[in-house]
């Protein structure tokens, strides 16, 4: 009897064991065939000479990489997404603690601001571009000369001087609506009886907000500063639909001197160099700030 | 007394500053709308007035010019299909691996399948496109297969941290009352991972909606399967002459989007929010 009961509940097991096997597998498999298999081919041919058309190609080694390197546009395009993603990081978690911030101290109509402030995310990052790309040609001049502000009238993405912080701006008004709702969770995850008695020891409330209220945002601000490095670095979409890169090449970031190389100018082992070093920085910067933003977290 | 003249001060201060972000949002739709609905004549009087009465030429242009039913259906049967799959594979994918944890398998594939969040798009982009062509796959089939693939490493991480915290007693239950593995999956596990799927819905069927790197790769070369976006920058492209037509075309191509934020706003949010925290 025990015997047969065992045996059975042995043969449920098996049973059981080769149907979550099953249940793993589309997945699996789909990621594994277009996944996995599409990097280690990017990772061949970033070891050939092939510019994607011709029938043959040979094995060049460490030939495309070399190349990479020592190109002062790939290094232009480097600094370019530095410098970006930099700004882009700093504005993003100055601006949205802001917002959250005045949104955690009112009441009234704040319902209002606060879905009226989410809906550029919802938006795809393509009409967001190009409604911006109208208006820095046809509105933001107009307000420069109302306010006499010389370099307001001119298009700021027809200056290659100004063309990043016109992208900049528009990254930004997208890019700040999910952080700001992150950190007013934050803001409203501090226990307010620890504010008060911060309060009753007599701390400003500068001292309050740096002694009880950060250390409560450090989660939250880890995970801003980490998706907006990643978007900062992989930075496209904006760019290809308002300057495609120019004027001249002062917005070529490095996703679309990738692109440009691979699809327009025939360098498609190249290309694919240039992106396996764009995945090292970004997997290198990624660990770098997961690494600095935990230790902070710890010290507090 | 100082305290408080000092906090409604600082209340003050924060109704300001929300009502210049309210209008710094705003603006761009209050352009797009006015100008998608004034003649050109009238846009180039004045760029900023209220149109004196609703032109709808432009509109008809768009339609007419460009096939928006079809890019809308295009961005739909995207869209609606990859969600779907998403929804039913990935969900399967993590149940089975929070479930065997300590088995080598599936705690290989666990991290095989985690180590794709931190690869860049743009890192497959390249040799996706000549891999994707040589498979005779650079179409609608092969855009929604590419969406669920790179849907799985999020969607698995989020959900076998979601998994693990429910207990595993009903199912054990069920499993001794006879009940087969599939059955108490369905019956079971996936009502208790509702708030988790409803979160990965979200974010997921934004992503394939608003998708532009991806449709650009892939279906770029024949317009009859453009997505939406594609078809906005195709558009402008092809009319910059006429702003005020590529006005109504944004706008036209903002709708839906903005009906379904309208009409669950509170999921959107928090789905979209969710999924940024555990990523």
């Amino acid at each position: 009897m025990q015997e047969g009961k065992s045996v059975r509940n042995h043969r449920k097991i098996r049973k059981s064991s080769k149907v979550m096997f099953l249940f793993t597998l589309p997945t699996v498999v789909l990621y594994t065939t277009f996944f996995i298999i599409t990097m280690m081919v990017g990772v061949y041919y970033s070891f050939t000479n092939w510019n994607g058309i011709s029938k043959k190609y040979k094995m060049v080694g460490l030939k495309n990489y070399i190349t990479v390197l020592s190109d002062k546009r790939f290094g232009k395009a480097m600094g370019f997404n530095i410098i970006y993603t930099i700004l882009l990081v700093a504005f993003v978690v100055l601006i949205s603690l802001l917002i959250a911030m005045a949104l955690n101290k009112v009441t009234r109509l704040s319902t209002l601001f606060r879905s009226v402030f989410f809906i550029p995310a919802v938006i795809s990052m393509v009409t967001v571009g190009l409604i911006w790309n109208e208006l820095f040609y046809r509105a933001v001049p107009f307000l420069g000369q109302l306010l006499g502000i010389g370099w307001l009238q001119t298009s700021l993405l027809g200056n290659p001087k100004t063309a990043m912080f016109a992208i900049l701006i528009v990254n930004l008004w997208q890019g700040c609506a999910i952080p700001t709702v992150l950190f007013l969770a934050g803001l409203q995850s501090v226990p307010s009886d620890l504010l008060e008695s911060a309060m009753i020891d007599g701390a400003n409330s500068w001292q309050r907000f740096r002694s009880v209220t950060i250390p409560y945002l450090i989660p939250v601000l880890n995970m801003v500063v980490i998706t907006q490095v990643k978007s900062g670095l992989t930075v496209f979409d904006y760019i290809k639909v308002m300057t495609n890169g120019g004027p001249g090449q002062s917005t070529e970031a490095i996703g679309l001197l990738i692109f440009r190389h691979a699809i327009n100018e025939g360098k498609f082992s190249r290309s694919v160099a240039e992106s396996m070093i764009l995945f090292l920085i970004v997997g290198i910067v990624s660990a770098v700030t997961l690494r600095f933003t935990s230790k902070k977290q710890v010290g507090e | 007394m100082n305290k408080i003249k000092s906090s409604t001060l600082l209340k003050t201060l924060s109704y300001i500053f929300l009502f210049l972000g309210l209008i710094i949002i705003l603006i761009p739709f209050y352009l797009t709308i006015i100008t998608a609905f004034k003649s050109s004549q009238e846009s180039s009087l004045n760029f900023f007035a209220f149109p004196h009465s609703l032109y709808w030429d432009n509109f008809l242009g768009v339609f007419k010019k460009a096939n928006y039913f079809m890019y809308f259906k295009n961005s739909a049967i995207i869209t609606v299909t990859s969600v779907c799959f998403i929804l039913l594979f990935i969900p399967m994918c993590a149940y089975g691996i929070a479930r065997n944890m300590k088995e080598k398998y599936y705690n290989f594939i666990y991290v095989y399948l985690l180590a794709g969040i931190f690869v860049p798009f743009q890192v497959i982009m390249v040799p996706l496109v000549k891999y994707l062509s040589k498979l005779g796959m650079t179409n609608i089939p092969g855009l929604i297969i590419m969406h669920i693939t790179l849907a799985s490493s999020q969607g698995v991480f989020l959900l076998v941290n979601y998994i693990r915290t429910i207990p595993r007693d009903m199912e054990e239950a069920a499993a001794i009352d006879g009940c087969t593995t599939f059955k108490a999956y369905y019956k079971i596990v996936v009502p208790l991972m509702k708030p988790m799927l409803a979160t990965i819905l979200v974010m997921n069927a934004l992503w394939v909606w608003n998708d532009f790197q991806m449709p650009l790769l892939i279906l770029n070369q024949s317009p009859d399967i453009w997505t939406l976006p594609l078809f906005q920058f195709n558009f402008k492209s092809q009319y910059t002459y006429d702003y005020n037509m590529a006005f109504a075309s944004y706008l036209i191509a903002m709708v839906p989007v903005m009906i379904v934020y309208a009409s669950a706003q509170k999921y959107i949010v928090s789905g979209l929010t969710q999924g940024a925290v555990k990523s």
